[in-house]
């Protein structure tokens, strides 16, 4: 029962952790390195507007989310539209951008383990004699309806639709009147915005902390890997098998290989399945 | 006359100023390797530059009848981070050497790895270095008495994982005798010094009768800590036993908050618990932690007169009390090494080495001597007698000193889920 528990609620949390990364790179082609800073840096605009500006918790959220947003589209404008479709120049000046980042925070004086989000729910409950907090059951919750939205946006929308033309086909996206950079630009917001997302709704669970950012990364990379570059739906389901591999990883063998999971994951998927579970990187597959 | 008027002047302010002389003379460079972004380096940085500062408005350090001023440099090693290699640290502690010129290393390197892999480095370029923070593992003292011509430029100052074991077991004892605790859990990091702390830990825990009911070994990095809090719930454990330094422990002790895990959290370098600002940070729940923050100043109280004068003054200059290991250590160490210059009259290490094996300082925590065969600053449960460690417990939102019991303000308390 407890690694049912503690699986589910880490596979959701490894795919709030990926959704942003899986989208970005899903449409644009882009692979946003600075994904994980985005992520801590969101935590920390959120503290700074709760803590020093003493806002309101839900309104510091949401500002915290529109501005990572805006950063996401500026990132795109300015930076990676000069060096889009290189993919060395773009995973260069996205992983820049991120160390920029996270080094400027750390710089700034950001810290330490004292900088802390509140959870959204006090308290805790048992499942099936196993305890478990509020805020942890409403991670399972919030993941689930981020997944939900993103797969009604991109199915129902007009932007989610010429998301979904520009991910399929951009020359054909474009004959049809889509401008392509401006869905990256959009992408790149809502990648960002996910990423914000994911940090506002796990880091109040511990403590907002740079090193946060490189460990973000390498699991939403491990996920986007494992799942298929370009798939989000491929990003939820190797969150799961990742997710629960960790748990049961803790339980049968030590805590101690946990880490070695994802990464581990990455190699196997590279040697077996190169373009990953739902990747349409044929061409990668048939090189190998 | 306007010449003679210069001069005159120029001489009086040399006599009625003699501070600025000593700060005109060559600086006494005192490098710090040190890992910056985590609190055993900021806070190791501040000791050591509040002592500086207090040496150095007194008219700096009498080098053979010569007044001279401390300075500090300081490189940040990274060695608390996660996947950062210890060749970083190393290549600091070179660079403070040959590009900085640092006349003494004090402080670092943090990582008890990184400290073991520096000494070859210290004894090339018999540079005396004083560690004052993070460094636990007993083989740098152990290392030091087998290779004494070696390594005898390497000191510490702190206390060390096998005194931090010994004082967790008073405490385990008293907890044992008062409550009826039997089962102990440990949850150590995949680091040195807590690997290595928490075979000790079993170890001894099991010749004393205890039941030992699990250890696991978390990576650095860590962010969930779920199904070894459950592992230690499901074994009734009545103490968990956690040696971490990294700040995802507060995790850690905000995961056993929620679950409610009927078991004491009893840390030892629990970094984000050291802290004043943990009570903030986890909004109470970390009440009734317990850490060890291996000597006394680091948390409030009388161990000598001199605790709490430095306390305040930490408090005062950084806006902060003093934070955790490396706060009062870091700061004796340089008023140590300052005693030792002054009596070596010169800063030939060779010469300092003997002046420091001789020190006989009564510091902020307690009387300070170095073995003169480890360079391991002597420990005591009293501190008249050697270098006095301090356990601490977050109650009320305050850090409340528990042991040892020479200098302690209050008692262990449980927590109302676990009250026997």
């Amino acid at each position: 029962m407890d690694i049912l528990i503690y699986g589910t609620i880490n596979s959701i949390a490894l795919a709030l952790m990926a959704l942003g990364f899986a989208l970005v790179y899903g449409i644009s082609r882009v692979p946003n390195f600075a994904h994980g800073a985005l992520y801590v840096i969101t935590g920390f605009i959120a503290w700074s507007l709760l803590r020093t500006l003493g806002l309101n918790y839900f309104f510091s959220i949401v500002l915290a989310i529109i501005a990572i947003g805006v950063v996401g589209a500026l990132m795109y404008q300015f930076v990676l539209i000069r060096v889009r479709g290189m993919a060395i120049s773009e995973i260069i000046a996205s992983y820049a951008i991120g160390l920029a980042i996270l080094e400027g925070l750390r710089w700034g004086g950001f810290k330490g383990s004292t900088y802390t989000l509140p959870v959204f729910i006090e308290g805790s409950m048992t499942i099936g004699d196993i305890p478990v907090d509020f805020h942890r059951i409403l991670v399972v919750g919030i993941g689930a309806a981020v997944v939900i939205s993103l797969w009604l946006f991109t199915h129902y929308t007009r932007i989610g639709l010429a998301l979904r033309g520009m991910a399929q086909d951009e020359r054909a996206a474009l004959m049809l009147g889509i401008d392509s950079d401006v869905m990256a630009v959009v992408a790149m917001a809502s990648g960002a915005m996910l990423a914000g997302l994911a940090g506002i709704v796990l880091l109040p669970l511990g403590n907002i902390v740079v090193e946060k950012g490189y460990d973000v990364l390498i699991q939403a990379i491990a996920v986007c890997i494992v799942g298929g570059l370009g798939s989000w739906m491929g990003a939820v389901l190797a969150a799961f098998l990742i997710g629960f591999a960790q748990i049961l990883t803790v339980v049968y063998l030590g805590t101690h290989f946990q880490m070695v999971v994802s990464l581990l994951a990455i190699i196997l998927t590279l040697i077996f399945r190169p373009s990953g579970l739902f990747g349409r990187q044929k061409e990668l597959e048939e090189r190998v | 006359m306007k010449t003679k008027f210069f001069v005159v002047m120029m001489v009086a302010v040399l006599f009625i100023f003699p501070t600025n002389r000593a700060l005109a003379e060559k600086p006494i460079i005192l490098g710090c390797p040190l890992s910056t972004a985590f609190l055993y380096g900021w806070d190791a940085e501040r000791g050591i530059k509040l002592a500086v500062d207090e040496i150095n408005a007194k008219g700096g350090v009498n080098v053979g009848g010569e007044k001279r001023p401390f300075k500090v440099e300081v490189i940040d090693t990274r060695d608390l981070e996660p996947g950062v290699p210890v060749s970083e640290a190393l290549l600091a502690v070179e660079k403070l050497i040959l590009d900085k010129k640092a006349d003494f290393i004090l402080g670092g390197p943090v990582r008890s790895e990184a400290a073991l892999a520096a000494m070859p480095l210290l004894s090339k370029y018999k540079k005396i270095s004083i560690l004052s923070t993070g460094v636990l593992t007993p083989k740098y003292s152990a290392l030091v008495a087998k290779q004494y011509d070696k390594y005898k430029y390497c000191f510490r100052i702190h206390g060390e994982a096998r005194q931090l074991v010994g004082e967790m077991f008073a405490n385990f004892t008293e907890l044992k005798e008062k409550y009826g605790f039997n089962n102990l859990f440990i949850i150590a990091q995949d680091v040195s010094h807590a690997r290595g702390a928490a075979k000790v830990m079993k170890k001894v825990a099991l010749k004393k009768g205890w039941n030992v009911t699990g250890v696991e070994i978390y990576p650095t990095g860590a962010s969930d800590f779920s199904m070894g809090l459950l592992k230690a719930r499901k074994t009734k454990t009545e103490i968990i036993n956690i040696w971490m330094d990294m700040p995802e422990s507060s995790i850690l002790l905000k995961q056993w908050y929620d679950m409610k895990i009927p078991a004491l959290p009893f840390g030892s370098t629990l970094a984000a618990a050291e802290q004043p600002g943990f009570w903030k940070a986890t909004e109470g729940k970390g009440e009734y932690t317990l850490c060890n923050v291996v000597n006394a100043g680091n948390a409030p109280s009388e161990a000598t007169p001199w605790t709490m004068k430095f306390y305040n003054a930490y408090a005062k200059k950084w806006d902060v009390e003093p934070e955790g290991l490396g706060s009062s250590s870091s700061y004796m160490a340089v008023y140590v090494l300052r005693d030792a210059i002054e009596r070596a009259g010169t800063l030939d290490s060779d010469k300092v080495v003997p002046a420091l094996e001789k020190t006989d300082v009564m510091g902020v925590y307690g009387r300070l001597r170095f073995d003169p065969k480890s360079h391991q600053v002597i420990p005591s449960m009293d501190p008249k007698e050697g270098a006095v460690g301090t356990v601490l417990q977050w109650q009320a939102g305050k850090r409340i000193v528990v042991f040892p019991k020479s200098i302690a303000t209050g008692s262990i308390k449980l927590p109302p889920w676990m009250k026997k």
